[in-house]
């Protein structure tokens, strides 16, 4: 799985690329990534379109598509990340069950695991693995956060 | 359902006795709300209370601790907490090289008592604390005014109500009794956005996440795909408000008169003189906004408002997973980068 990584990093470049914070994520069934994407919060003025959340939901088209019953596909997927999922993503995907979360460096301004124990609170284990391609990870939210921060209140409203 | 009905119209001098039944109670962190553990210590009991300075001198430099307590109750002096003695409490005195004057004195009638661990944050664990040995106290008045409900005004709690019977009224009428939110500028004060959740939803699609983004949509962004209609009207000040929303809110009597809109996106970025990030910049996500849900969050659409820089939080009724209150309170972790303030509306009987 962790072979994953190399696609999740991917989309966190797009997503530095697109002046987002570089977070890339992939959703992998099988052998196969069905849903990938990175941060979309400034382009959407919405804080929670985390690269997990854009997996979700194209995920939940996924299943629409090919007419699959969204539960049990969740319980299949594994989530590969770049960085260690959120509160409110751990949340999400410990919610929908899904198998496993592989992550490259920890969040501990707000990880779902450094910072709070979101399994505690919502009452499900799944299996969570941290430090693959972390180093690679940090080091692009590093160099993003020395440059101008695009998500400060006086640059969100920049128009392109 | 009944309870946040406006009461019959009773004669005007009663109003003012049964408007308070229902409390906006704020969920405080448990430093504020618990009572303090106490841990045992040493004391002494000094000979008189002439020898009182000498003794408090030397002890200050040679056993610094209590810094959250007076050190003197009456004649009786705290020397430490028992846990500090690894073997005997004479022994230890006298390795801390105490004048020999000062030694005899803390020698005197030891006893172990039980004292706070930590100060107290607040008046009432304060007094529960007096009893077992005098604090020191300093009150927070911000603070003593969230415990104790006065920290709003008449006209605020006025509006905050009306936005309880508004959830309520919204989620029976409008939205087949599933949970309903409302996001509100306070500075109108001025609904900026409404959203409900679908009966047929996904595990994740809870009405603070699509709350979050009817905000977003009135300024000039939102990322879901709805099958809500929104008002149409030139600029986008309304464009977080469903149109079914609006128009029971606009033929309601009771609601009618409620400011809708948000503040449009500001064309500069430059601030302009305010208080808060709201006024100085204009709108940007959740900032300075407050918002009301039916239902307490789960620990995802709570930790979506910290993301999304939510000023405060009104809820009427808990969630089995619920994590400002049920589960767990978010908003009392200290590492994250936001807080916001939680507040319940309680009725009276409720409260023990």
């Amino acid at each position: 799985m962790a072979a994953f990584m190399e696609d999740a990093l991917v989309e966190a470049r797009r997503a530095r690329d697109a002046g987002e914070v570089p977070v890339g994520c992939v959703f992998v069934y099988g052998d196969k990534v069905i849903a990938r994407g990175g941060n979309e919060v400034n382009v959407y003025r919405n804080a929670t379109r985390h690269a997990e959340f854009i997996c979700i939901d194209a995920t939940l088209a996924y299943c629409r598509e090919k007419h699959l019953p969204a539960r049990q596909l969740f319980a299949e997927i594994s989530v590969v990340v770049t960085v260690e999922p959120c509160i409110m993503c751990s949340a999400a995907l410990h919610t929908l069950g899904v198998k496993e979360i592989i992550y490259g460096c920890e969040n501990d301004r707000f990880g779902g695991k450094t910072v709070v124990d979101v399994a505690a609170v919502v009452g499900q284990r799944i299996s969570i693995i941290g430090g693959v391609r972390g180093d690679e990870a940090m080091a692009l939210l590093k160099e993003f956060y020395k440059g101008d921060n695009p998500s400060a209140p006086t640059l969100a409203k920049k128009k392109k | 359902m009944e309870l946040l009905e406006e009461p019959a119209p009773p004669p005007s001098k009663r109003l003012k006795r049964l408007e308070p039944s229902i409390r906006i109670k704020a969920i405080l962190s448990d430093d504020y709300s618990k009572d303090i553990p106490l841990v045992p210590a040493y004391s002494c009991q000094l000979e008189s209370k002439q020898q009182l300075q000498i003794v408090i001198k030397e002890l200050s430099q040679k056993l610094p601790h209590f810094q959250h307590l007076k050190r003197v109750n009456d004649r009786n002096v705290l020397l430490c907490p028992t846990s500090e003695i690894e073997d005997t409490l004479e022994q230890h005195l006298e390795r801390l090289a105490f004048s020999e004057e000062v030694l005899q004195a803390l020698l005197r009638q030891i006893q172990v008592v039980e004292v706070p661990s930590i100060g107290p944050r607040l008046r009432t664990q304060y007094e529960k604390m007096l009893k077992y040995w005098p604090c020191k106290f300093h009150p927070d008045h911000y603070y003593e005014s969230l415990q104790n409900g006065s920290n709003f005004s008449a006209t605020q709690r006025t509006f905050h109500n009306q936005m309880a019977q508004l959830l309520e009224k919204l989620s029976t009428e409008i939205n087949s009794k599933q949970p309903v939110g409302i996001c509100v500028d306070p500075r109108g004060p001025s609904i900026v956005a409404i959203a409900g959740s679908q009966m047929d939803s996904k595990n994740h699609e809870h009405c603070p996440m699509s709350l979050v983004d009817f905000v977003a949509r009135s300024q000039k962004g939102g990322a879901l795909t709805t099958t809500e209609q929104f008002v149409e009207e030139p600029g986008e000040k309304l464009s977080g408000i469903p149109k079914n929303y609006y128009e029971y809110l606009k033929g309601s009597d009771a609601f009618v008169h409620l400011l809708c809109g948000a503040e449009v996106s500001r064309q500069s970025s430059d601030p302009i003189a305010g208080t808060d990030n709201l006024s100085k910049y204009g709108p940007y996500l959740c900032t300075g906004y407050d918002v009301y849900l039916l239902q307490e969050p789960c620990l995802m659409c709570s930790m979506a408002l910290v993301h999304s820089r939510a000023k405060r939080i009104f809820f009427l009724q808990t969630s089995d997973n619920g994590a400002l209150l049920t589960r767990f309170q978010l908003h009392t972790v200290k590492e994250l980068n936001h807080h916001y303030e939680v507040f319940q509306f309680t009725r009276e009987q409720d409260i023990s």
